[in-house]
């Protein structure tokens, strides 16, 4: 492992905050190994992305316009990976961990005869040695596993673990020639749902319901102006995701996403040990709850005991007030 | 239609979890092992797909694990697979992913099928990489995160998740299929799956049965665990009773000032 190479997920030229984070992780990392930071840019509207990633440190951007990578699953998108990786050389290779991050490592890990460590949060370079940290058993454990010295490794990390650093020079960027193969599986359909402009992953305050909401529409009414007026996102436990309240991918914990925020407003959630695996490395813990002896209390910085329907829209309005004093 | 799906025995989820500071592997003697509550979503899956399909369809159950665990599988038979088969050897212990996903491609070739579903998760160290590697190695299209599939023209159309809404897919057979928890919730076992699973076959394959050209344990992984710790710890913050709206806004609005939150 010589060179840093960061797969880019993105569609129609839009890209996620991790993209940016990789990106500049990556220009660190090439410079205790001594090589090369690359990023691969796949699909429809990956000419105009890579354009907006000259302006962090990178050295070549990798560019596969091609409506393939948005037709059929996945496939062709291993395929350019495996390509660039080539292309580049021996390398440590990022990718975002999410769903479709996950499915991309672990195929190219088989392609490239590569070790593979998931949910990096940190990654240290020790001569050619590259160290990735990561929480296990549901962040019971943080454990420091090396990837042996091969020519490929893969970090799977994930989003919000390092801070986006634009700068640099204006990377070269080098156009992938495509694949003679043909594919199998075929997107049909491809649906965008949940509205929420920001990724519940990355945003950097949650608020979160669960089963003390009662029903769907506290979510719209509650929630979604206090998230508003904090720049954040809204989540749900699996009580609320499994009532059918809200859709399954805003759902927080061991069988829903794992978020990480600098703050965590849980709203009416018991705080159950299956929602606290996907949020206890929040920065700050706060919970409103009509119940003191919750299991949530044990792990909240703060817990208020009351009616979230009625301190909540208080809460908001304070929030909002204290916002336009200072704008 | 010939169906296998994979399992994975883990160690009882809501038993604590210890490590071995010699091996840092986790401790699995004295803690029960189930199978993994996830798996049992991807059998559920391959049941209804072979409900559907009907005619002479099967479901096999297929495992890799440290022991034999037959008392376990009979479960994934109790609720309505027809055999299992399980690769079993102490040359497996320590395999990391890569070694995992090579050992368990090799001994999954052995098997006919026509569809391979692969759990999602893993509860007791998930690191999601073992599907896309076996589709590799078995040369399948992959197809993940399903929470429905349906029969259509000889293959499969399967409505999946993704990071940001749903996809519709289609895809010839031979595939694989990871299920999402929203294909549904697992049946239970009935009384009488319960007791005709006990004359269901359990088949055992070692590694000499497979005949790998590399190795596998802890000498054919490419990673390798050099620490761990608990996280630094979370203690119990302050509670506040709030007598009305206004004073609980109140107390969390002071408290976010003082954290420099707002």
């Amino acid at each position: 492992m010589k060179h840093v190479i960061v797969f880019v997920e993105q569609r129609q030229g839009q890209t996620r905050k991790v993209t940016f984070e990789l990106a500049s992780e990556a220009r660190r990392l090439a410079d205790a190994l001594g090589g090369k930071a690359c990023a691969v840019v796949l699909g429809e509207g990956a000419s105009r992305l890579a354009e907006q990633l000259k302006s962090y440190p990178l050295d070549t951007i990798y560019v596969a316009e091609d409506r393939d990578v948005d037709t059929y699953l996945l496939d062709p998108s291993v395929d350019y990976l495996q390509l660039a990786a080539q292309n580049v050389g021996p390398a440590l290779i990022l990718i975002p961990n999410t769903l479709s991050g996950r499915d991309v490592a672990g195929r190219l890990m088989v392609r490239l005869n590569a070790g593979i460590v998931a949910d990096v949060v940190d990654v240290q370079v020790s001569g050619d040695e590259v160290v990735c940290v990561s929480p296990k058993l549901g962040g019971a454990l943080v454990t420091s596993c090396a990837l042996r010295p091969s020519e490929y490794g893969i970090a799977t990390v994930r989003p919000s673990a390092f801070a986006a650093a634009p700068g640099g020079s204006g990377a070269e960027v080098v156009a992938l020639e495509k694949s003679a193969k043909s594919y199998a599986a075929t997107i049909q359909r491809d649906v965008e749902e949940g509205a929420s402009e920001l990724a519940l992953e990355e945003a950097p305050v949650v608020v979160a319901g669960g089963r003390g909401l009662g029903g769907p529409e506290p979510f719209e009414t509650l929630l979604t102006p206090l998230a508003r007026a904090l720049g954040g996102a809204v989540g749900a436990s699996r009580a609320a995701a499994d009532a059918g309240w809200v859709p399954y991918n805003l759902q927080i914990g061991q069988t829903g996403k794992t978020v990480t925020p600098k703050l965590y407003i849980a709203v009416g959630i018991s705080g159950a040990i299956q929602h606290k695996v996907g949020m206890r490395a929040a920065g700050t813990i706060v919970a409103i709850n009509k119940d003191a002896a919750a299991p949530i209390a044990e792990f909240s910085d703060l817990l208020v005991v009351g009616d979230a329907f009625r301190i909540v829209p208080e809460l908001t309005k304070l929030i909002e007030t204290a916002k336009g004093h200072l704008s | 239609m010939k169906i296998v799906v994979t399992v994975k025995l883990v160690p009882d989820p809501n038993a604590e979890k210890r490590i071995d500071a010699q091996t840092k592997r986790l401790i699995r003697t004295g803690v029960e092992t189930v199978l993994n509550p996830y798996d049992e979503y991807a059998l559920e899956a391959g049941l209804q797909l072979k409900e559907r399909a009907g005619g002479d369809s099967r479901v096999t159950v297929f495992s890799m694990a440290p022991e034999p665990l037959r008392e376990t599988l009979r479960k994934a038979l109790a609720m309505g697979a027809d055999d299992a088969v399980v690769l079993s050897d102490p040359g497996l212990e320590g395999s990391d992913v890569s070694a995992t996903a090579y050992a368990m491609a090799n001994a999954l070739r052995k098997l006919e099928f026509d569809l391979l579903i692969v759990g999602g998760l893993t509860d007791d160290s998930s690191t999601g990489a073992v599907p896309g590697a076996l589709a590799e190695h078995l040369g399948l299209p992959c197809v993940t995160n399903a929470r429905k599939a349906d029969h259509v023209d000889g293959g499969l159309e399967v409505e999946r998740e993704t990071d940001g809404g749903y996809q519709t897919v289609r895809t010839p057979l031979p595939a694989l299929l990871t299920t999402a928890l929203t294909f549904g919730e697992p049946r239970y076992a009935s009384l009488k799956g319960i007791m005709g699973a006990k004359k269901k076959t359990i088949a055992t394959t070692t590694l000499g049965d497979l005949g790998l050209e590399l190795p596998v344990g802890a000498a054919g992984s490419k990673t390798e665990l050099r620490e761990f710790a608990p996280p630094p710890a979370r203690g119990k913050g302050q509670t506040v009773e709030a007598a009305d709206g206004p004073s609980g806004a109140q107390a969390i609005f002071a408290f976010l000032q003082e954290k420099k939150l707002v």
